[in-house]
Order: C-alpha cells, then structure tokens, then sequence
C-alpha cells in the first residue's frame, strides 16, 4: 500500500471523494461543519498567488483551506 | 396576549444577506452595541407585528452551533439561555447544504424555526429551482419563506410566519443516527432527564447528542456543575460506538446531518446539469490571478489607505478648524456673557473641556472613511480573497491574511488601525494586529520627523524619515515573532478554513449603517478617555510648582507642575541625548495627542512670544460664523473630491518615471506651518545623533491617548497596559542604542 492520497496533491480542475477527515480539535470541527464530511465530491480550483493557501470547490461553494489542512484530507 | 413580548433570534452563516433582513425587518428600530463581555457585535431591533411588539436579535454569523468560535458560544448561549420564542434561520438559496447544517442543529435544539430562503432570485438566474413547499416537507413541516432582503421581497410574510409560529404546534426535528448511536443517545438521555436541573436547563436528547459529539465547551461546563459521571458515561458511550462502527460518533454524527440534507436538498432542489461559471467566477479568475492577484491586492489595499489617510484630511481639517475656531470663540462669548471670561473656569473649559472634545471629533471623518472602505471590501466578498492572497506572507509572524490591511491602515492613524483588527474572526490573531499596528508610523508622527529632519539634515532629511519607517517595520516583525515563538507556542493551531462568498454588489445600506453605529461606538467610548486626559494636562499646566494659588492658570510652563513632572523625569532620557524638561515636557504633551509635540516645543522652547494670530482676530457675528462654518465645509466637500482625484496621480506616480500632476482644487498648494524659528532653537538643544535618538523615541513610544483608548476598547485594561509598558520600554531601549551607539561609533556627538 503506498500513502493515501490527500486532498493538497489535486491539480487544479481535479476531483476527488473525501474519504477521511484526518487532524483533531479546532480544525477537524470547523472542517466537518463547512461540508468536508466523508463521501463528499471536492474539486481544487487554484492554489493562492504565493502557492498557499489552496481554493476548492464544495458543495456548490468556494472554500480556501491551508496546505497542511488539505493534507489531514484523505481522498480517494 | 397579542401584548406579551416576543423575542425573534437571527441565525444563518455569514455572507447569507442576514443583515439585509435584519435593516428590512426593523427598519430605523435598531440599536448596535456589544455582547457581554465580547468584541463580537451585537444588533438588536423592535418591530411591531400586528399591534405586538416583536424583538429581533440579530446572532453573529455562524457556519455551527459547535462551540469553537466566539461567535459559535455567542449564538449557541443566546439560543439555549435565553430560549427565544422563534428562530428565524436565514439561508443563502444558491448554497443550501451547508446553510442548511445550521438550521438542522437549529432544529435540534427543539425551537420553533423559520427557514428564510433568502437571495433566491440569484439562484433562480443561475437556473437553480427550489420547490419551497418540498423543502418544508423535508424538513419536518419548517416553514420555508422566500426573501430577497436586500429589496424588501418576502418581508412582510416572513412577518406573517413569525406571527403564525407562535401558536403553530412544535414538532421537535429528530435525526435518525443509527441503532448503534440512537442506543447510546438513550441511555445517556434517560440520565440526564433523571435529574431535574439539567433537565430543566437542556433539552435531553440535544445534550446527550452534544456530548456523544464531543463537545468540549458543554463537557467543562457539565464538570463545573459536578457531573463528571455523567461526562464519564458519554466517553464510554464514545468508546463503545467508535469500537462497533470504526468511526467516532463525532463523525459518524456530522455524516448523517449531511446525509439528511442531501435527501433534503435532492428532493427539493433541481439544478441544471453542467453548472455555468458564474460571473463571480469569472471575475475570481482575473482577482486573485497568480500574477494580477497580488497587485490587484496592494492596490486595493492602498486605495483604502489613501481614504483614510487623505481623503478624509479635509473633513478633520474642518472639523478642527470648527471647534478651535467659532465653537470656541462662542463658548468664550457665553462664558463672557456670564462674566467668567479670563478666570481660570474659562481656561479650563476652552483649553481643557473643548479641545478635549475636538481630540474626539477630529476622528469622525477618519473613521467614517475607514469603515466606508472596510465595509465595501467585506460586503463586496473581496475581503476573504484578501486574506487568501497575503495568507502565505502574514503566516510569517503568525498572523492571517486579514491582518495586513490593519497593519497598513497603521500607517495613517492607529485608531482606525486598532478598529480595523474586527475583520479577524480570532481574537488572538486580533490582539496581536492591533498591537503590532502601533508601530506602523503613523501619519501624527510625520511631522516630527520632518521638522527635525530638516533643522540636522537638510536635503538628507528623506533618509532619516524613510529609515524610521523601516525601523518601524523592522519593530514589528520582531516583536511578531516573538509573541509568536514566545506567548502563543503551545496554543492549540487555529483553523485557517474559510469560505470564498461569491462577489456581489455591496448594500449601500449595509454599509452606511456599519459606517455610522461603528463610528459612534468609537465617539461614545472614547469622549471619557480623551476628555480625562485632555483635562488633566490643562490641570498640570494650570496647577503651579509652588502651589501657590494665586499663581493658578498664570505660571510660565516651566514653573508648573508640568514642568516639575517633566523636570523629574528627564534624566531617565540622559542616556539617550535628551534629558532635558523640554524634550520631556513634549513627550508627555504627546503621549496626548502625536500631533502636538511640534506645538509644544513650539511654546516650551519660548517661542510663543509673538502670540497667536487668532486671538487678535476681528470680533464677527453668529451669522458670520455661521456663513463661514457652511462655506468652509463646502470647501472640505470640495477638497474631498479633489483628494479622491488624486489617488490617481498618487498611484501611477509610484512607477518610477512617471510624474502626472495632482488636482488642486481651489488652488490653495501645500499649507506649510512656519518652523524656522522652531528649527534654530533645535539645533542649539540637541546635538544631530540626540535628534535621530529623540525621533526613533517618538516612533515607537506609548500610542496616544486616543489609540489607547480604542485599545482599551477593544482588548481590555490589561492588554492595553501590556502595550504601553512594551512601547515605552522599546522605545527608551532603542532610543539609547541608537545614542550610545553612535557615541562609541564616534558619530554626531556634542
């Protein structure tokens, strides 16, 4: 088995399925409660003009999360 | 009955036009201030609904009822202690399912709820159907009212519902959550209703979802109240459910809120097939460009400052031209009138009470043009993309995107800075901003910079005041690190995640109402500080070394109790060149106010020998007064206009080569006050490297009065302190490296 793939490795125009919100506390909550909930269709618009953060879109919403908050997103 | 007082809460996540229906709901009927306790803002507005009086309160914007933020605990606390008697949960029609997690925590909590669709024109021309009837149905017989706030529509049936809910009959929404977890819920609901306290307080099946949830706000307080069994029981609980399902209830919960919106919103919702980028999308490409984003950032960023650093000028010019001018000359006629002129009860009032007053109302205009440019950027949608541009370079020293424009506002004035920090949900991040935000020289200090510049360095003056700027900078970057690495490592990391709203044309009400109650906010608060401290220096100066009350209100400076102070504090600046009572005597006077160091070193320096040309002015009439108040504020209007004009010139002049002309109005050219006078006598009191020593003082020492106030304000007595005592010993640290270096560098000694 290699690593599971996280959502900050998408290219832009890329989807992917949630497969595991990874990460605890503050962040974990705040990541369920936008929609980022296991089974959920996420797709990477762009990454931020200096590289980061990273632009997804949702759920029919755009929603910007850091590098290492996309990287504690397991996808399938 | 129809008499009995109804209480209506607001819910719904930000950037869902929740404001809109607030303005439409309560019209004028409205009043701003804060939450308990908190910095979070708090609306709340009276309606008449059939002959009853109905309370809206409007709840912070929220994406939860999870109790992470400030504003979460703030609506979650105002819904399950105050129990209001409906819950109107506004919800953007263009993005239901994540509105709609709010309203099924909502329904949780067993109120009775109102769901307004709101903007669903928008969504209609995005070709997106909601059958509202179908909609109600799915979530359990909900009313389901469409609005569009921002132009009335819906109002008046959302009126109606809120009068039928009352006697509706209350069908609390249960969520199926499985076998597995619906066993867990009733064991731990059965504790909870077996005792009568905390029945009395939470709805049991609500609190025993919580805490399966893990709700770590609710589980302190529940072992507070002496329940640790019972928070014992639920980790158990936990345990066995992430044991049987391989999942934590935590998930597995938030899972099946979606699952049930998602049924919820198939049923209800057809959307076309391939989702047409939208205009917002369209114009997100060009904003937040890998090349165009970050000077299209700057740009906009430095048109807000130029609002509040130069178009406003002409407004503070006026206003204080209006309250040292004819306001002060009535007061001086009344005071006459009742025969207390050249008593020292006049003095006070004038040069105590009314310049007190004018220190307050000099920041009308700045505040009105900041929050006008702030409330532009936030209800346009920009201000998130500004934060998702300059993430990567506030990251740096800790902070977040948002906290860039604060910082740059810094450079203008400290109090709109210190206000600015409210676009950051964290109220770390906040106190951080709005501490740093002081060393971004502001617009005051300037012409300290200049007038000292030109009397020791003459055509090199620029270098001097560049240097300080940076050195300002420099200042801050250090001292955000090290609140970084020192104060908040072992804090837990804050949640970047944050939503993109789509772009939209800001609400011109929205934004004037946030224009004037923020404004006023700052008068209200700040008139006590200001006028305290104001009062007090005029007592100082009044007050004579001997204390000999016949000398009251007549002593020079020096023989006052001014001067004593500012004697005995002195030679705490002898390491640093300047330790002398006038030096120190202008320090105090602008710890005030930055902009009256020059006029103090004006008087102290003994150079108010030829008296002020105002006071020998021709007597005139009201009229006159009046005439000439209108005709000077036609000209601010005027110059306003002008200053607007020249962000352009300003702008493209920053590309080098390029010198267009700035407008001039009414051909007036730059005032420039006389200090040559001034410049002679510095030369003789300090020596070149004392001066450069003196002005990186003034730099970084103590914010004045009125940033101290907004500060206090804003974070508190104590975090204010922490900022004085830091600035002050910053300051005096650098001003003597700066003196003793050069000494030993053998550079521009005596």
């Amino acid at each position: 088995m290699t690593e599971p793939r996280t959502l900050d490795q998408l290219s832009p125009g890329q989807k992917a399925t949630v497969k595991k919100v990874g990460g605890q506390g503050a962040v974990r909550r705040r990541l369920m409660d936008m929609g980022v909930v296991n089974g959920v269709e996420i797709e990477l618009i762009k990454a931020a003009p200096l590289g980061d953060p990273l632009e997804f879109r949702l759920r029919g919403y755009h929603l910007s999360l850091r590098k290492n908050e996309a990287q504690q997103i397991e996808i399938n | 009955m129809a008499a009995e007082p109804l209480t209506v809460a607001l819910a719904g996540n930000p950037n869902v036009g929740k404001s809109t229906i607030f303005n439409a709901l309560t019209g004028s009927y409205q009043q701003v201030g804060n939450w308990p306790g908190k910095t979070v803002e708090k609306k709340e507005g009276w309606v008449s609904i059939d002959g009853q009086r109905v309370a809206i309160v409007d709840l912070p914007g929220t994406y939860s009822l999870a109790a992470y933020s400030v504003e979460e605990i703030i609506a979650r606390d105002f819904i399950l202690n105050e129990r209001p008697g409906i819950v109107v949960a506004v919800v953007d029609a263009a993005n239901l399912e994540r509105n709609l997690y709010l309203v099924c925590q909502i329904l949780e909590l067993g109120l009775p709820v109102i769901v307004a669709l709101n903007m669903s024109d928008t969504a209609r021309s995005r070709g997106v159907e909601i059958d509202v009837q179908k909609l109600s149905q799915q979530l359990n017989g909900t009313a389901v009212i469409e609005t569009v706030g921002n132009r009335g529509i819906g109002i008046d049936t959302l009126k109606a519902a809120i009068t039928r809910a009352q006697t509706a009959r209350r069908q609390p929404s249960v969520l199926d959550y499985g076998d597995v977890i619906e066993a867990e819920i009733d064991q731990l609901q059965a504790r909870i209703e077996a005792d009568p306290v905390l029945a009395h307080q939470y709805r049991a099946r609500w609190l025993a979802v919580k805490l399966l949830e893990t709700d770590d706000d609710l589980r302190a307080h529940l072992e507070q109240m002496g329940h640790q069994p019972l928070v014992k029981s639920a980790d158990e609980a936990i345990a066995r459910v992430t044991a049987s399902l391989g999942d934590d209830p935590e998930t597995l919960i938030t899972d099946r809120r979606y699952q049930f919106i998602g049924q919820a919103v198939g049923a209800a919702v057809t959307r076309p097939s391939q989702m047409a980028e939208t205009p917002s999308d369209r114009a997100d490409r060009i904003i937040t460009h890998r090349l165009w984003g970050v000077p299209i950032f700057l740009l906009l960023m430095w048109i807000v400052f130029q609002f509040t650093a130069n178009v406003s000028a002409p407004f503070v010019d006026w206003v204080d031209g209006v309250v040292t001018g004819p306001i002060a000359q009535w007061a001086a006629a009344l005071l006459g009138a009742v025969g207390v002129s050249d008593t020292w009860l006049e003095s006070l009032l004038l040069d105590g009470v009314i310049a007190g007053v004018g220190g307050v109302l000099v920041f009308v205009p700045v505040l009105l043009f900041l929050y006008l440019g702030i409330g532009l950027l936030e209800d346009s949608g920009y201000m998130a993309r500004a934060a998702f541009v300059m993430d990567r370079v506030m990251r740096v020293i800790g902070l977040h995107g948002k906290s860039f424009l604060p910082l740059l506002i810094g450079f203008g004035c400290t109090v709109p800075a210190v206000y600015a920090t409210r676009t950051l949900e964290n109220e770390r991040d906040r106190r951080v901003t709005g501490f740093l935000a002081t060393f971004m020289s502001c617009g005051a200090r300037l012409p300290v910079y200049v007038v000292f510049g030109a009397a020791f360095f003459g055509a090199q003056a620029g270098n001097l005041i560049f240097g300080l700027y940076l050195l300002g900078i420099g200042v801050a970057l250090v001292t955000g690190l090290v609140m970084k690495r020192a104060l908040y490592r072992s804090a837990p990391p804050q949640p970047f995640v944050m939503e993109l709203p789509p772009y939209r044309m800001p609400d011109a009400r929205t934004v004037g109402r946030q224009m004037w109650e923020r404004t006023r906010g700052f008068v209200q608060r700040a008139f006590t500080v200001i006028l305290g401290c104001s009062v007090a220096i005029w007592l100082l100066l009044a007050v004579p070394r001997s204390l000999n009350p016949g000398e009251f209100n007549t002593v020079e400076p020096q023989d006052s109790l001014f001067g004593s102070i500012s004697g005995a504090l002195a030679p705490v600046f002898a390491p640093a060149g300047f330790g002398t009572w006038e030096a120190t005597g202008s320090l105090v006077t602008g710890g005030i106010a930055k902009e009256v160091i020059i006029s103090t070193m004006n008087q102290v320096y003994a150079l108010d020998a030829e008296e002020d040309a105002s006071a020998s002015e021709t007597p005139t009439t009201f009229v006159e007064d009046m005439g000439s108040v209108a005709q000077s504020f036609g000209q601010a209007v005027i110059l306003t206009g002008q200053e607007i004009v020249n962000i352009v010139p300003r702008t493209v002049n920053i590309i080098p080569g390029i010198n267009l002309p700035e407008a001039d109005f009414l051909g007036a050219g730059e005032a420039s006050e006389d200090t040559s006078a001034l410049n002679t006598m510095l030369t003789r009191a300090f020596t070149p490297l004392a001066a450069v020593a003196f002005t990186v003082f003034i730099l970084l020492y103590v914010p004045c009065m009125a940033a101290t106030a907004a500060m206090r304000h804003e974070f508190g007595s104590r975090w204010m302190l922490y900022q004085l005592g830091y600035t002050a010993v910053i300051a005096w640290v650098a001003a003597v490296v700066v003196y003793q270096g050069g000494l030993l560098l053998g550079i521009g000694g005596a």
